[in-house]
């Protein structure tokens, strides 16, 4: 390892990496549940939310992880406090293990989520944010830890690059942008307003911000690109990320008691927001042309497919259902729940994926490794998602037609018409979870298996 | 333009952008009482048991939230309070098959959750969720029979695989109970024949309507 700083950065990699195969596990359970709803201990609430909570979890560690392996590689230095960042670490996994425990318990015992303090004890019950109040304050000094650690370093080093500056201002925006999140308010509106906040302006975006950072840093590894080329592109995407994304959240807010001016900002910039995400692709693709000079062919070819599929889930599979006059008839449909799946893969799933066969067998301190593993991950992963996202469509498509148009039962069109789309999405939850399987192994692997040109790995 | 200048107009233009979006939450905020009823204890109390129970793991408010089960803005407009209120209790007793497990909710959470629930109905939500547009002959249960039609009985049973699923499929209900004066009865008063049923009593109909549901129910073989 180049700095003993790396360590953190594997920590946080190994710990997002378990998780990642908790996430899709408990995916599985939870799309069983909607063939056999009684078929597992705890009900699909409980399901659902270990299955967001981790992916949310293990992807903000992920960024953690990537941040601790670019900042110390950008300012040339130690972290300002390894131990600091060895403590932030171990807060983050105890406080998500409880986190964990109290949400199964309340699967078990529904009483059990009793009001402590004013705030609900095991589970706040608000989508994706679910962790209780405490935990909220745990994380969001974690965060802050996190924050000044990597601060320290970059000043101490008195050289910030533009990559690390954008990324450090990601993970700013990230952690100021959680606080919206903390206060209970008595208005189901104001609830949701806030909500959003949180939820939209982390991932589409802080989140971006970071992706859009980290893309800059990868080609800059793997190409020949001049630095001051891919930080200029970097801060047109990022802003046009803020531009386009920041009042974007308009389409959030059409159907949930706001004024309807909304309609029109929400409209307009939500339409705006794929903009940023092709000039990513662009970007990509451009520099992996005319500058490719790594033997990280695998590195490469990820860091690709994470701009591509950033576009087609964030960018492509939102925009076919963000004009009010089209997400009137879709919105609370399965055609939301496709483009979350796509663009939660594209846009962070894959960006993380990269950054560990970019950086891992760099901190193992190989030049090669064997990538066959990696590709077969990555097809397996992309495939049964591909398949994942066009099943949940065709559902949503049937519901929008069925429910919203003809006006028939959500329950009668989710039990009658759409069993089959939730048996092939199981089905498909299987082979995708075979994917992740062969990534995990591969991650602890990396480096450590002689190298050998394989078939594929000529292909590619 | 230099890097310099890309990245000031990044930050520089980026806070803008959330000047405006706090501009506009300001002047939301001052629209928004008056969009939606007046919040009462009970809907505060409702809405703390909303999230204690965590039903956005399941379901949808304001089309935001879970997809697993139906959305529940305007619930209390579909299905009788006193059905709902029984659901809650106790779903598997109400209906068998349905989804929602037994939560321990008490009546006075139900109570409490309804009022929520009934305040949610009354938001001005732009005209959300829509009116289905092709679906006047289904979602009215496409019997073609007026009675059924009118008192919307689709909404919570099945005849052909059309309707809702909160009571019995009545496809072939005929072959179940030939009788018409247990239909009758059980219009006039569905607790009086099933002691924990959680169909409301439709006494109210005149004799015509009822004598017209009647008829219509018995061709369900």
């Amino acid at each position: 390892m180049k700095y003993k700083s790396h360590k953190i950065a594997m920590n946080f990699f190994t710990f997002a990496v378990l998780l990642f195969l908790v996430q899709v596990i408990i995916g599985l359970v939870a799309a069983v549940q909607f063939i056999k709803p009684d078929f597992f201990f705890f009900a699909f609430n409980i399901s659902r939310t270990l299955h967001i909570n981790a992916l949310v979890v293990w992807l903000l560690c992920g960024l953690m992880g990537a941040t601790y392996y670019v900042v110390p590689e950008e300012s040339g230095r130690e972290l300002w406090s390894i131990p600091l960042a060895q403590f932030q670490f171990w807060a983050t996994v105890v406080t998500v293990l409880v986190v964990v425990v109290g949400y199964i318990i309340m699967g078990l015992f529904p009483q059990a989520n009793i009001t402590v303090f004013g705030t609900l004890l095991l589970n706040e019950g608000r989508e994706y944010i679910e962790a209780p109040r405490w935990a909220d304050i745990m994380i969001a000094v974690s965060a802050i830890l996190f924050l000044i650690n990597n601060a320290m370093t970059m000043f101490k080093s008195k050289k910030i690059t533009g990559i690390m500056g954008t990324l450090l201002g990601g993970m700013l925006f990230l952690t100021l942008m959680y606080l919206p999140g903390m206060f209970y308010t008595s208005s189901m509106v104001k609830d949701q307003y806030w909500w959003w906040w949180v939820v939209h302006l982390w991932v589409e975006g802080a989140w971006e911000v970071i992706a859009g950072a980290l893309l800059a840093f990868m080609l800059m590894k793997l190409t020949n690109a001049p630095r001051q080329m891919l930080e200029k592109w970097m801060y047109i995407e990022v802003a046009l990320v803020l531009f386009t994304g920041m009042l974007g959240i308009g389409h959030h807010y059409y159907w949930i008691g706001t004024p309807n001016y909304w309609l029109w900002v929400g409209g307009i910039f939500s339409s705006l927001e794929p903009i940023p995400l092709l000039v990513m692709v662009w970007d990509a693709l451009r520099v992996t042309k005319d500058t490719r000079s790594t033997t990280n062919k695998l590195g490469l070819f990820l860091a690709t497919a994470h701009a591509i599929f950033n576009f087609l889930g964030a960018g492509l599979w939102g925009v076919i259902h963000t004009l009010p006059s089209v997400n009137k008839w879709t919105h609370g449909t399965q055609i939301t729940t496709a483009h979350g799946h796509l663009a939660f893969y594209g846009a962070y799933v894959l960006l993380i994926i990269a950054m560990v066969y970019i950086t891992v067998p760099e901190m193992r301190g190989v030049k090669e490794y064997r990538m066959s593993r990696g590709y077969r991950s990555f097809w397996w992963q992309t495939v049964s998602m591909i398949m994942i996202v066009f099943i949940i469509t065709g559902a949503g498509m049937v519901q929008t037609y069925m429910e919203r148009l003809l006006g028939l039962d959500y329950v009668t069109v989710k039990n009658n018409f759409n069993t089959w789309f939730w048996i092939w999405r199981a089905v498909f939850g299987v082979t995708y979870i075979i994917g992740v399987c062969m990534f995990v192994y591969d991650f602890f692997k990396i480096g450590k298996e002689p190298v050998t040109a394989t078939l594929s790995e000529s292909k590619a | 333009m230099g890097n310099k200048g890309v990245r000031n107009l990044f930050v520089f233009g980026s806070f803008l952008c959330f000047v405006v979006l706090v501009i506009l939450t300001v002047n939301t905020f001052s629209q928004l009482d008056s969009r939606a009823p007046k919040i009462t204890e009970e809907v505060d109390l409702g809405k703390q048991l909303w999230h204690k129970y965590d039903c956005i793991g399941c379901h949808t408010i304001f089309g935001n939230g879970s997809y697993f089960a139906p959305d529940m803005t305007k619930i209390t407009e579909k299905v009788p309070k006193s059905y709902l209120k029984k659901f809650l209790v106790n779903p598997r007793k109400v209906n068998p098959s349905a989804a929602m497990p037994v939560l321990g909710i008490t009546d006075d959470e139900a109570d409490k959750l309804i009022a929520f629930l009934e305040w949610t109905s009354k938001v001005d939500t732009n005209g959300w969720p829509p009116k289905p547009v092709l679906g006047s002959k289904a979602s009215g249960g496409g019997t073609g029979n007026v009675a059924y039609e009118k008192n919307n009985c689709s909404s919570c049973h099945i005849i052909d695989g059309v309707g809702g699923t909160s009571g019995p499929d009545i496809t072939h209900v005929a072959l179940r109970h030939p009788d018409p004066q247990w239909h009758r009865k059980h219009l006039d008063n569905p607790a009086s024949i099933t002691p924990d049923s959680a169909m409301p009593p439709y006494a109210q109909l005149s004799d015509d309507e009822k004598n017209q549901l009647i008829d219509f129910l018995l061709t369900l073989k």
